[in-house]
């Protein structure tokens, strides 16, 4: 049973593994163009998968404010002027971890390791999605460029975030994951 | 005590510094600043009045005086951003959909089109950033992290009633703050322990899943050793008989006075004016005349 | 025939300061000079903050020398085009409290991770995994277990199998016994001292705890405020007691006992740096 205790700790410690992530260049690896896959949201989806959506919801709450802060005070790129929105950097961000909770839970019963995965990927789609359909709205870029994007990077940052939720989440659970020996 | 927040600096870093000039602005209680803060952020966000925004700033540098702040020191924060506001602005201005009943062309030149709609677009968003980040920068320099979390947890209080956990929001983001030199301790010993077995992180790794693979060696200790003392603490909490925000007495008692009613009142007659000139395109007639005047 | 051996480890004249030219920078290393050559052990002892941890960075490269030297077989590694792998591959670092390093989810994997990171071929990383796994006392069965669910004792020895499976000449450790029972302490010692019999291997083993500095050590550095203050032998080192007291530093139980009871007027020697020593003092006190 996850007492309020424990949803605040892991709150605030994952929230800070998501601004520390950030802040450093740890967050970001470099891809096409100068624009960078990010994975500052995946202690959200961590968070969430832990314990439980109310709690991702806040880290999502710390990771787009945080955002915002960053875009303003050391920005990296052109498109940290449009992350000055809140619209853009926090509402979208509300919804990564209760979509991750929701995928884990669903697929849970069938296959840990799967369930997972999939929450990596769904949270980060959800990121991917909801930011980039807020950029069009405002029609800050053109559609056709938002799903260029949304493929060429938001796929490879599913995959990276289902790779560290999953390796993350499998060692601190003691969770056996589809291979079930050592490689060596 | 207050701490300053420090971030990677890539030119002048004024927000999450503090000042302490012990002004006007440093003694307002903290919930009027936080609100005042949400204020302008939803103006700003909210407006397109170029009218409007300007108000806005104006306001927002004569706070930064009133802070007994310098306002270049200030101002500096702007630089770093400069030349890709300048680009985003250009985009802006030329790429904007053109309404092309509505829009007056301006001027044009092989497949540039820039109208008045646009111009009005590029120039609203240098001046939102502006303001933002001004206004940022004014309330870090006058409100210590613990005054912040004071604030918002009083703020958040009055809706404990329907359910809003005001305390622990409060307590989530000071547990956030004070865990992040533990991370920066960790991140450096685990990068110094892997690099000693020969790990590279990944540098120059074209294929983004093997960079990716490479980072684990990093990633996965620092969330495991982060998981691990967030344990620590919780048993610590629980020890000492933590049950969350129900009932808790509390030990400083925000009062509000005059000035921080005053300062409210301003910012909130600001914002409305902001929001109220978008709406009623008070705009339109200042367009009109300037362009018309040719 | 005076044999001229090289050192393995040369440290000369090395300075080192944190964040230099900013409001905070701090002095770490003033000017220290160290050497280390094969088939010993070197202790390095001194309080908290002295530089202990900054000095043996240096020893692996992972920081570069602001000002003096340090040679690696020969090799200094202040030379830009220096291999900065191999030097890590030949001094083998394990820092404190070691388990917090394991990433991998099965032990064998996170064992494997250094020769891995060598491009050693498959076979060969086997092979090495297993013999280093044998050598801290994990059988090789162990590779299939979940990292998580090793002792703490189990993974600190599996963070060090990780180190040996590089096959360093040099083993550089930073509080190897720290958070251990003394079962564990006492195994870790022994495999400790067992990797060193080998040809050619030496370890630089930093510590508070002057047993383990007595157990293994054949000479010793003592560190205070970035400076060697005091080097010698085991036994010289140790001598000087009222220098290390003064410093910070405490002497093993075994000379502390033997201190107290010369103070009482007891004829003891106070040279004296183990438990069988000091019963030794004990007994012909008692039998006199």
């Amino acid at each position: 049973m996850s007492t309020t205790t424990r949803k605040v700790v892991i709150a605030g410690v994952m929230g800070a593994i998501s601004i520390f992530l950030g802040v450093t260049h740890l967050g970001f690896i470099p891809w096409l163009a100068g624009a960078a896959l990010t994975i500052m949201h995946v202690p959200v989806i961590i968070g969430a998968v832990l314990e439980g959506p109310l709690v991702g919801l806040v880290i999502g709450l710390i990771f787009g404010a945080f955002s915002l802060l960053q875009a303003a005070i050391a920005p990296t790129g052109p498109a940290d002027v449009w992350f000055t929105n809140p619209l853009v950097s926090i509402v979208p961000r509300l919804f990564i971890g209760p979509v991750a909770w929701l995928s884990y839970k669903a697929l849970r019963a069938i296959n840990e390791a799967l369930s997972l995965v999939i929450a990596g990927i769904a949270g980060t789609l959800t990121n991917t999605v909801l930011v980039l359909g807020v950029l069009g709205l405002y029609h800050f870029l053109p559609w056709p460029l938002i799903g260029t994007i949304a493929i060429t990077n938001g796929l490879p940052e599913a995959v990276i975030a289902a790779i560290i939720t999953l390796a993350v989440v499998a060692a601190w659970k003691r969770i056996e994951t589809g291979r079930k020996s050592s490689a060596v | 005590m207050s701490k300053v927040l420090e971030f990677e600096l890539i030119g002048h870093v004024t927000i999450g510094q503090y000042l302490p000039t012990g002004s006007i602005l440093h003694r307002l209680d903290p919930r009027a600043k936080l609100l005042m803060g949400l204020l302008l952020i939803g103006a700003v966000v909210v407006s397109h009045s170029l009218v409007g925004l300007t108000a806005l700033l104006l306001a927002v540098l004569v706070g930064l005086v009133l802070a007994c702040v310098p306002v270049p020191f200030a101002l500096a924060g702007l630089r770093p951003m400069l030349p890709f506001l300048m680009l985003l602005a250009l985009l802006q201005v030329f790429t904007i959909p053109q309404h092309a009943a509505t829009a007056t062309v301006l001027w044009r030149w092989s497949i540039l089109t820039m109208t008045d709609r646009g111009l009005l677009a590029g120039i609203l968003l240098i001046g939102r950033f502006s303001v933002m980040v001004l206004g940022l920068s004014l309330f870090s320099f006058s409100t210590t992290t613990t005054e912040f979390t004071h604030g918002l947890e009083h703020l958040l209080r009055p809706w404990q009633r329907f359910g809003l956990p005001a305390h622990e929001l409060a307590l989530i983001v000071n547990i956030a703050i004070h865990f992040l030199p533990i991370l920066a301790e960790e991140t450096e010993r685990l990068m110094k322990a892997q690099a000693s077995r020969g790990a590279d992180f990944g540098r120059g790794q074209r294929n983004f899943i093997k960079r990716a693979r490479k980072l684990l060696p990093l990633l996965v200790p620092l969330f495991l050793v982060s998981l691990q003392r967030a344990e620590h603490l919780i048993e610590a909490m629980e020890a000492r008989c933590y049950v969350g925000g129900k009932g808790r007495t509390h030990l400083i008692h925000l009062q509000m006075q005059l000035s921080d009613y005053v300062a409210l009142a301003t910012a909130l007659g600001l914002a409305a004016f902001a929001i109220q000139l978008s709406i009623t395109h008070a705009d339109q007639v200042l367009w009109h005349w300037i362009f018309m005047n040719r | 025939m005076i044999a001229c051996t090289i050192p393995l480890i040369d440290v000369r004249g090395l300075a080192y300061t944190y964040l230099r030219g900013t409001p905070l920078e701090t002095q770490a290393l003033r000017s220290v000079d160290l050497h280390v050559y094969a088939g010993e052990t070197v202790g390095i002892i001194g309080p908290t903050g002295s530089g202990k941890s900054t000095l043996l960075q240096h020893l692996n490269g992972l920081l570069k020398p602001q000002q003096g030297q340090v040679y690696v077989n020969g090799i200094s590694l202040s030379d830009p085009h220096v291999d900065i792998r191999s030097i890590r591959q030949r001094i083998g670092l394990l820092f404190q409290n070691p388990e917090d390093q394991l990433f991998e989810r099965y032990a064998g994997d996170d064992v494997a991770f250094g020769p891995r990171n060598l491009n050693l071929p498959a076979d060969q990383v086997r092979e090495r995994v297993r013999q280093v796994m044998e050598m801290v006392g994990l059988p090789f069965a162990y590779k299939d277990r979940l990292t998580a669910e090793l002792s703490h004792g189990e993974r600190r020895r599996l963070a060090l199998a990780g180190v040996l499976a590089l096959e360093p000449q040099v083993l550089v450790l930073d509080e190897p016994t720290a958070g251990l029972d003394p079962q564990g302490r006492r195994e870790l010692l022994h495999i400790l001292s067992q990797w060193r019999v080998k040809e050619g291997r030496a370890i630089v083993l930093a510590s508070h705890n002057m047993e383990d500095i007595v157990e293994l050590s054949t000479r010793v550095y003592v560190l205070v405020a970035g400076q060697i203050v005091l080097h010698g032998s085991l036994r010289d080192v140790f001598s000087h007691h009222d220098i290390l007291t003064q410093n910070g530093l405490s002497v093993p139980i075994a000379m502390e006992t033997m201190l107290m009871l010369r103070q009482r007027g007891y004829p003891v020697s106070i040279n004296v740096l183990t438990a069988e020593e000091a019963t030794r003092e004990i007994k012909a006190l008692l039998y006199v």
